[in-house]
């Protein structure tokens, strides 16, 4: 039964990394570019997240704020920031990611202060769910069960609609997707939107379960984000879904059987060269 | 229809195609042929609006459209079947179909589906198939087909028998065939002569970027300097 619950906690935490990577994916995939402030959006959707649930005492609300204002943020990242230095080379765009990452932090620090903030209300705390012998506290069930429909729909939207289906085209070639009158522009927006909205849920969700938002909150999962997505196979939608959630898994086996003298980050990254020795493209490479 | 009045073009510094002057009648095929590196590729990407234009102009329906982006040019009415196909691969025939014919509503689709299926009947029992997993013949069909799905007066086919089997490709001239029927315009690059001859109302002939030889097909094929030189006939 410690296996299960060492699969299922991975899961949980694999579902975190997935939203957070997948944002990265999206960007990647479209620009061909390491999108390191990604995680920007993950700290700030915990902010915004944090301020509208204590003044509404709703976190559907808060949900739906950090989503939109991310978002929108996301936009503005990539046409303030990335689009007019997208012809330049690869290093250009990442060099002015870090900073803008590096920029981000400091700012919460000034605006937020350097100690972090705490829901007034507890959501989704204390309450304990139990399937069989499995424990589970409500905002890890919740973690769960919005990352997979969010994921869900998000793969619907995808395939079945005209959007989904641009968006997949101009990832696969952008200039040939232009030729049929499809806008790398508009693109652009949608996959920024959709990436930075799913890392501010993700944002809002760890700083539920944790009752702490933070400026530093975005660190760790952006150098792991970027580890998944390597992991995956650079681009690969399903390759960055799949990796996350093994990562996820191999961190929580990993925190018991090798926790005593590796941390839980040193378990990742370890797990993450070895495969990268077997796999070099990682587990999905792109066609 | 089109005319490219003095057109140069290629990439940054390097000119791939240099005071080309071509006339595209509406309605005709055009063979653009000459040897490999002679800017026969450029001249069909630099219309559709992916190569830089240099100098000159290239006049559509009466408008220049120099220096309108990819994107508009679709709309104004050219679409490209370009070298290599191009297809999106990680996607379905019907997807690349539905790509095709993203500036076009949605109600139109199945319409425009179904012209393209009854011109290549083949590609209705693969809509469901992955682009990449398609044969070479059937990818060719696949991109003639996502650029018709743009109902484009104009469509410009780049290298069509290339790396394909002899049966494909007569299916692929039977289309253009009918397409001309059909009052399509036409702007072919192919290195099979022969074949662009057996098609063409006109000929241009291009070396290292520049025009050599323009005409009518019947004429090409009577001037037998230009058959023996450029065209590989005796």
């Amino acid at each position: 039964m410690l296996y299960v619950e060492l699969i299922a906690q991975g899961l949980i935490q694999g579902s975190i990394y997935a939203l957070i990577a997948l944002g990265l994916t999206l960007v990647y995939g479209l620009l061909r570019i390491l999108h390191v402030a990604h995680a920007a959006f993950f700290t700030l959707g915990g902010y915004v997240g944090v301020m509208v649930a204590n003044q509404t005492g709703s976190l559907a609300a808060a949900i739906v704020a950090a989503m939109i204002v991310a978002g929108i943020g996301g936009i503005l990242v990539f046409r303030l920031c990335y689009q007019p230095i997208l012809h330049q080379p690869p290093f250009v765009p990442l060099i002015a990611s870090i900073g803008l990452y590096i920029a981000a932090e400091e700012l919460f620090r000034i605006v937020f202060g350097p100690s972090g903030l705490t829901y007034k209300y507890a959501f989704l705390q204390g309450q304990v769910i139990a399937f069989g012998s499995l424990r589970f506290k409500e905002a890890e069930i919740a973690v769960m069960l919005g990352s997979a429909a969010i994921i869900g729909v998000l793969s619907l939207l995808q395939t079945r609609t005209r959007i989904g289906v641009a968006c997949q085209a101009t990832v696969s070639d952008p200039q040939m997707a232009e030729s049929f009158g499809i806008s790398l522009r508009k693109v652009g927006d949608i996959n920024f939107f959709v990436g930075s909205a799913l890392a501010a849920f993700a944002g809002v969700m760890v700083s539920v379960l944790n009752n702490m938002v933070e400026p530093t909150m975005g660190s760790v999962p952006s150098y792991k984000a970027l580890a998944i997505i390597v992991l995956g196979g650079l681009g690969s939608v399903r390759g960055t879904l799949v990796a996350a959630l093994v990562l996820g898994v191999v961190e929580s086996f990993g925190t018991i059987y090798l926790g005593h003298f590796l941390d839980r980050n040193a378990i990742a990254f370890a797990f993450l060269i070895l495969v990268l020795m077997w796999r070099p493209q990682g587990l999905f490479a792109r066609s | 229809m089109l005319r490219l009045e003095g057109l140069a073009c290629g990439y940054g510094l390097f000119r791939a195609v240099s005071e080309l002057d071509l006339e595209i009648p509406r309605g005709t095929i055009t063979g653009l042929i000459g040897p490999n590196g002679a800017g026969r590729s450029s001249t069909l990407m630099c219309v559709a609006g992916h190569v830089d234009l240099q100098a000159g102009r290239i006049v559509f329906d009466e408008h220049d459209i120099g220096g309108l982006p990819a994107t508009e040019r679709v709309r104004r009415g050219i679409a490209i079947a370009p070298e290599g196909r191009r297809l999106f691969k990680d996607l379905s025939v019907e997807d690349n179909l539905r790509v095709g014919g993203m500036i076009h509503k949605a109600n139109l689709f199945k319409a425009d589906r179904d012209y393209v299926l009854a011109l290549f009947p083949r590609l209705g029992d693969r809509l469901g198939s992955l682009a990449g997993n398609l044969s070479g013949g059937e990818q060719q069909m696949l991109s003639i087909g996502r650029a018709l799905m743009a109902r484009p007066k104009l469509v410009m086919i780049d290298e069509l028998s290339l790396g394909l089997m002899p049966k494909m490709v007569d299916l692929c001239y039977e289309a253009l065939l009918r397409l001309k029927q059909d009052g399509m315009t036409i702007l072919l690059v192919e290195q099979n002569t022969d074949r662009v001859l057996s098609v063409a109302d006109h000929v241009c002939v291009l070396e290292s970027g520049r025009t050599v030889w323009s005409g009518s097909a019947a004429d090409a094929r009577k001037d037998p300097e230009l058959a023996a030189a450029y065209l590989g006939l005796r």
